[in-house]
């Protein structure tokens, strides 16, 4: 052999060699969404280098597919090249994915780890179609009521424990020309629907979503138009300020009631992020509470943010299922809760073996804990963004603008969003429902 | 043998031109979720544009879209590239200076003006707002949306025509020019008889465009307003997006998608036939 041959057979083995690694059976690859640099660092910390110490023979690589993950994952699904774990945006990409033989089904891995004990029972429901486990919720959330704590005690405000009562606050509030509600939609208009689910849960009560969801009554039942009345009503009264449409739904928000210039505001457990961020520099004091329901006690509307599954095309089915229980461990949960708080909630079933750090904010612990509390006894309603399918939701979001500016009625709202749910409902694009 | 020199750019316009297109034609036929199987619904997509009233919105959206850029930047370039050929000093500094805007990315000049012109909160509407001018954000009011947005793409694109002017009219024969400046013209009369009829088929090319261009616009809509308050600023490119993206309704889209293109097929048509007209003479 010539020097030269021999050079060229190395470089092509080396190539070679380098091409199979990549693409090796022991990766699992995990496309994962946008991320900030600190955040993609507790990744690295806290998912990929523990997975890589006790799993020496395969390589987890995180890919981070930034904002568009949904539609890249979609084509990608269709075309059988996408990832081994699958991590969708919510349950009603599930059910479309499941029927079209995109995933895996994940019974045998869920009796094989015991995840059918460790996972609180109706977020296991609400990751079947047709009765097969397809999905685990990687996260759940609610919506609830954060409050300038030290701007009620400054005004000897009390925390509203009704409608009314937050209603006469309100009014309170902006006599004194403090806003309300902290809001903003301008860089996620999908912000809209965290009032919206608000209103239906609070006003007309988690049973009559329910039974709207599963098709026994119709979203034009007298007591959905009193929550949308009420909505609009807020609006009106200037509840949610001059600024809606122009300021961000996340960290203006939260310094907006952070410094005062707003009373409360209300959100998901994702923002208890910012709330951290932005309270620690102004130095007061933040609070969080349910929202009060017509009834008097507080709701809180269930929600979950993403998904696990497995893709039917995988190569590497078995690590994607040994990723996916390392991330509902007990030792995973505690310091990733504790790091990055509202994006991680996974739905473990029992809290008693996590170990969180003794700085992490005590009013995030606690409303995780009361949530996990109130979804184990049934006692939860619905965000529109997990329990809606795509149309209807993309509907809701936008006509409840026309609602606020005047443009529709709220029964003309209602009814045009009846019109398409029963269209998506007969299509089969509902997502799964657990009974109450 | 001469026909294989052509191969490799009809390969290139097949794939990338001609089968998307096509997909994009028949999946306006079907019923599509992007994730399952398509089913073929025939014309029922068309059927239910017609009778939503967001895709006329959007429609009209874009009909005004298509006025206002027909003319006020058309006419700010014209004006501009008229006065840099009267005064040509400094007229390189000019050019740049308005043709800067252009080459800055869209989603930049999208999000300056959103957040350091706009907002009330962190841009210039704000602080005059808190020096007691009365300020209102263009794009959180339902009448003047879509014109807050055409304000930041009008800043943005008047500069490139301005510039397709100027270099237009600078190769407009001088004797023309100086035998009208003989004849005693005014420069309104060297405008209107010497300077607009030679320059014709650079306006007839630009208003064409620019009608194409209109009911392809997104990407200003997209990141100010995408599309509100109230569907105020939809266009239809947005409709599109939200239709495939959101609504999971690929077959509503791509049905969309043919009718902004019809619109394009029209102006193209237009053209063609103007300069054939044109190599006619």
């Amino acid at each position: 052999m010539t020097k030269a041959h021999y050079r060229t057979t190395t470089l092509a083995a080396t190539l070679l060699a380098a091409l199979a690694g990549q693409a090796g059976a022991q990766d699992v690859i995990w496309w994962y969404e946008q991320a900030t640099p600190d955040q993609q660092q507790l990744i690295a910390d806290l998912i990929e280098a523990p997975y890589a110490e006790a799993n020496p023979d395969e390589t987890l690589v995180i890919d981070y597919r930034g904002n568009e993950l949904d539609k890249q994952l979609r084509v990608a699904m269709l075309s059988g090249s996408g990832p081994d774990v699958v991590y969708t945006p919510g349950p009603s990409y599930v059910a479309p994915m499941a029927q079209s033989g995109q995933l895996l089904p994940l019974d045998d891995y869920a009796e094989q780890y015991g995840w059918n004990d460790r996972i609180l029972p109706v977020f296991l429901e609400m990751g079947r179609y047709d009765g097969t486990l397809y999905a685990l919720p990687k996260t759940y959330e609610t919506l609830g009521l954060y409050y300038n704590a030290s701007l009620f005690e400054e005004n000897g405000w009390e925390v509203p424990g009704s409608i009314a009562e937050l209603e006469t606050l309100a009014d309170e509030m902006l006599a004194k020309d403090i806003v309300p509600f902290a809001a903003g939609n301008s860089d996620w208009r999908g912000a809209n629907e965290w009032f919206v689910s608000l209103a239906l849960n609070a006003v007309a009560g988690p049973e009559k979503v329910y039974q709207a969801l599963t098709g026994e009554i119709p979203w034009t039942d007298p007591a959905f138009v009193e929550s949308i009345d009420a909505l609009a009503r807020w609006w009106e009264a200037g509840y949610f300020g001059d600024d809606y449409f122009s300021l961000d739904s996340g960290e203006q928000v939260a310094a907006m009631l952070a410094q005062g210039e707003a009373g409360m505001m209300p959100s998901g457990t994702w923002a208890f992020q910012n709330i951290d961020i932005y309270f620690g520099e102004s130095g007061a004091e933040p609070g969080f509470t349910g929202f009060p329901s017509a009834e008097g006690e507080p709701v809180f509307p269930l929600g979950v943010g993403s998904t696990f599954s497995i893709a039917q095309s995988s190569d590497n089915p078995d690590g994607a299922a040994k990723v996916i229980d390392f991330i509902f461990s007990p030792g995973f949960y505690g310091p990733m809760n504790s790091a990055w708080q509202g994006e991680w909630n996974i739905p473990l079933s029992d809290l008693s073996g996590v170990e969180m750090d003794p700085d992490a904010m005590p009013i995030f612990v606690e409303a995780m804990a009361t949530l996990a509390t109130s979804v184990d006894e049934g006692n939860y309603g619905y965000t529109s963004w997990t329990f809606l399918p795509p149309a209807t939701n993309s509907l809701l979001i936008n006509g409840i603008e026309e609602v606020w500016l005047d443009r529709t009625t709220s029964e003309e709202f209602l009814a045009e969003l009846d019109a398409q749910f029963q269209q998506e409902m007969a299509e089969d694009k509902v997502p799964a429902i657990p009974a109450r | 043998m001469h026909r294989l020199y052509v191969l490799p750019t009809l390969i290139i316009n097949v794939v990338i031109i001609a089968i998307p297109a096509l997909l994009t034609i028949t999946l306006a036929f079907f019923q599509w979720d992007g994730i399952s199987s398509p089913r073929f619904v025939g014309g029922e997509n068309f059927a239910d544009l017609w009778h939503d009233r967001v895709f006329w919105t959007a429609l009209t959206n874009n009909v005004i879209w298509t006025a206002i850029f027909l003319t006020v930047p058309v006419g700010m370039g014209l004006l501009a590239a008229t006065m840099m050929l009267v005064a040509r000093r400094g007229s390189t500094f000019f050019q740049v200076v308005y043709f800067l805007p252009v080459i800055i990315a869209t989603a930049i000049t999208a999000r300056i003006w959103q957040g350091m012109i706009y907002s009330p909160v962190t841009g210039i509407n704000g602080l005059l707002d808190r020096y007691g001018l009365e300020m209102t954000n263009p794009l959180t009011q339902t009448a003047t949306s879509l014109y807050g947005i055409a304000v930041v793409d009008l800043w943005h694109w008047w500069g490139f025509l301005c510039v397709i002017f100027f270099a237009a009219l600078r190769q407009v024969p001088a004797e023309q020019v100086e035998a009208a400046r003989v004849e005693g013209a005014t420069f309104w009369q060297t405008m209107r008889y010497v300077l607009l009829p030679g320059i014709k088929p650079t306006i007839t090319l630009m208003l064409i465009m620019t009608v194409i261009w209109s009911f392809l616009v997104f990407d200003f809509v997209y990141i100010l307003t995408q599309g509100g308050p109230a569907y105020s600023s939809e266009v239809l490119s947005t409709l599109a997006y939200r239709s495939a993206f959101y609504d999971l309704a690929v077959g509503k889209a791509a049905a969309v998608s043919v009718v902004i293109s019809l619109f394009g097929l029209c102006a193209t048509v237009f053209y063609i036939r103007a300069q054939a007209k044109e190599f006619e003479e």
